[in-house]
């Protein structure tokens, strides 16, 4: 098991009588410079403190044009993290490849964290959010195609000697010759996160890469998702490692569940009723019909819907308690989704600095050790051979 | 008892769902429909052909037309719709769009102008003007739309599309069959103008080259296209007016279908 520090740089300070979408079109008169500042260098401090808990890692993702997460740029923060840490995994999860034009851009810059942190990335490839193919106006209905071909211009970059030639449909490079190379070889970890769209699970389980569960649906989509992902795995050949499934899930710990309850319920409001409205746009052609037929199943257990803590302790939307119950219910989730990589949200929507320390302090001291010892293992086993860098999905 | 009936024909891209029927008129009648996706079982179809021959082709992406893995942008819809004209057989035709499908009839128009007698295009989209915005028709609340492309709020449809807000929230309690047609249609839609927004930036500099006499029709209560949007067309056609239309909004060829009938027939003669 492998334990991960996961911020996504929310926006704590939306006006109380704002209350439209957090994405796309809130507008930025509301972003604060100072505030701004203050906060990237408070949340960068917060993913670096993970470190000196005994993490096993750090993650931070990429979301344009919103509150929700003030990080267009993960590889930014990733590159600080690189130069301020020197024992932790740094998982970017991901870059939105659609986004990159042209897509070498990602094969670099992964390139360049990679080498200042001497080899300790982890690099997510994501399609990309639905309110991005607002915010950049680029086409949804292409949004698979150019994943697509951009992981395979990537992986050829870090896999091929250059300078050689790519001719694809979206991309035409003449010279791709990417300096710097990666220190990890044939190419860093690569994780792809999902919602349970079948063809990115097909996909995943094709490379042997890992797939990373994003959050705020009830547990039982968890559960199915993973299951899906091992029967595309099987489908492939082989039983998936634990180590190549992921969930990501908002923890709070405090020292009784009354306590945890009361100190955090308000800032994961705020995050549901804030920071969530918006997420959910689906454009035009963005997921395949197969899919979409799959995620609208899922559609009303999001969590947007919620309207009681009840329903959120229910779902498991968020791991809240004392040391001891936060321990339980993690073990039994790991348990039940097999998988090897717990990925927490330890701040989320308005809590503040001095409580997300003490949560994280105290799972780092009282709940980590046992899941350790519950799960161990936190080498990833070799694919039988080196994935293919060419073919797709 | 329908004069249309459903046939299939085989394009370059694929299998394409053709409605066709009627006879008569001094030209065949090709209607190119909008991102509704309106033709099989159309009144406004079934009464122009009572006096022509009516030839109504599904866009890849709508119905069970297939080929939409080929369509990247509105140069490649053209280049489809020109192969379904040859296809079925018809070296000149009249032609009648609306929305989406008068923006197509245009590009059609202005790259092969000998294939089109005469043409008539329904609140058509296809150019940008300046301070003058085509609405956002993407990610839109249903019930918004619905008040843009309808007159009467209590048009079928109309009333539809706002009880479709109510299952937002949960769309799982959306049967998946009534899903995948607005999917699919959607995504051949953005295919084609997601960006740039429903127009092409070269068409204006194109539009001399039609030879066919046009009108420009324009549903005064349109919510969707601006009647900019009508004049900038009709003063870039050489032989081209424009016909107002009241009572009726953006997809006036369902909602007032008589009167649009009666614009049409009076523009194409017979």
């Amino acid at each position: 098991m492998r334990f991960f520090s996961f911020h996504l740089m929310p926006y704590p300070d939306l006006p109380p009588d704002y209350d439209g979408p957090a994405w796309i079109t809130c507008p930025n008169e509301f972003f604060d410079p100072r505030l701004g500042g203050d906060l990237y260098n408070r949340y960068i401090d917060e993913l670096v403190y993970a470190e000196e808990l005994g993490f096993d890692g750090v993650c931070v993702n990429e979301h344009h044009q919103n509150a929700y997460g003030i990080m267009p740029s993960p590889n930014l923060i990733a590159s600080i993290l690189a130069r301020l840490t020197s024992r932790v995994r740094i998982a970017v999860v991901g870059n939105a490849l659609p986004l990159y034009d042209p897509p070498t851009r990602v094969a670099e810059e992964f390139a360049m964290i990679d080498c200042i942190s001497g080899g300790r990335l982890i690099a997510g490839m994501v399609v990309g959010g639905g309110p991005e193919y607002y915010s950049f106006s680029l086409n949804p209905a292409h949004a698979r195609e150019r994943f697509a071909e951009a992981h395979d211009l990537i992986l050829r970059v870090w896999t091929e000697p250059g300078p050689f030639e790519f001719t694809g449909k979206h991309y035409k490079l003449r010279y791709v010759n990417s300096w710097p190379r990666p220190v990890q070889q044939p190419h860093p970890e690569i994780w792809i996160p999902g919602v349970g769209s079948l063809e990115t699970l097909e996909f995943v389980a094709k490379h042997h890469y890992a797939y990373m569960g994003i959050p705020y649906f009830h547990i039982s989509v968890f559960e199915r998702m993973f299951t899906m992902m091992r029967e595309a795995c099987q489908k492939e050949g082989y039983d998936a490692d634990p180590l190549q499934l992921g969930w990501l899930v908002p923890i709070f710990v405090a020292d009784t569940d009354a306590e945890a309850r009361r100190r955090y319920e308000e800032h994961f409001w705020y995050f549901v009723r804030r920071l969530l409205p918006g997420i959910n746009i689906s454009p035009p052609g963005y997921t395949s019909v197969r899919s979409s037929e799959n995620i609208m199943k899922n559609a009303g257990t999001f969590a947007l819907n919620l309207d009681s803590w009840d329903e959120v302790v229910d779902g498991q939307y968020a791991i809240v308690g004392s040391p001891e119950t936060v321990t339980e219910l993690l073990a039994a989730n790991v348990e039940r989704l097999g998988v090897g990589n717990l990925l927490g949200l330890f701040q989320l929507g308005t809590l503040p600095a001095a409580e997300t320390k003490q949560s994280l302090e105290l799972f780092a001291a009282e709940v980590m050790p046992k899941l350790r010892a519950s799960f161990p293992g936190t080498e990833l086993a070799a694919p039988p051979a080196a994935a293919p860098a060419t073919a797709t999905s | 008892m329908t004069t249309l009936v459903r046939t299939t024909l085989d394009s370059a891209l694929g299998a394409i769902e053709v409605h066709r029927g009627g006879h008569g008129g001094p030209a065949p009648l090709v209607y190119l429909h909008s991102a509704q996706g309106e033709g099989p079982g159309a009144t406004l179809l079934e009464e122009l052909a009572a006096t022509r021959l009516v030839v109504a082709p599904l866009f890849p992406g709508f119905g069970d037309s297939e080929g939409l893995q080929h369509i990247d942008d509105i140069e490649d819809a053209a280049f489809h719709i020109l192969d379904v004209l040859d296809r079925s057989g018809l070296p000149q035709c009249d032609l009648v769009g609306t929305s989406l499908g008068g923006w197509m009839a245009v590009e059609l128009a202005v790259r092969w102008p000998e294939r089109v007698r005469r043409m008539v295009l329904v609140n058509p989209v296809g150019l940008y003007v300046s301070g003058a915005p085509i609405s956002e028709i993407f990610g839109r609340r249903p019930s918004e739309l619905a008040a843009e492309l309808f007159a009467d709020p209590d048009y079928p449809l109309a009333q539809l599309m706002r009880a479709m807000d109510a299952m937002e929230a949960d769309p799982s309690q959306i049967p998946f069959e009534l899903v995948r047609p607005i999917l699919q249609s959607q995504a051949a839609t953005a295919k084609v103008g997601w960006n740039p927004y429903l127009h092409d930036p070269k068409l204006p500099g194109r539009l001399h080259r039609v030879t066919a006499p046009t009108r420009i029709v324009h549903a005064r209560q349109d919510g969707i296209v601006p009647r900019a949007h009508a004049e900038a067309y009709a003063a870039a056609i050489p032989d081209a007016e424009i016909a107002d239309l009241d009572g009726a909004a953006h997809l006036a060829v369902l909602e007032r279908p008589d009167e649009v009938v009666k614009l049409v027939l009076e523009h194409l003669g017979d």
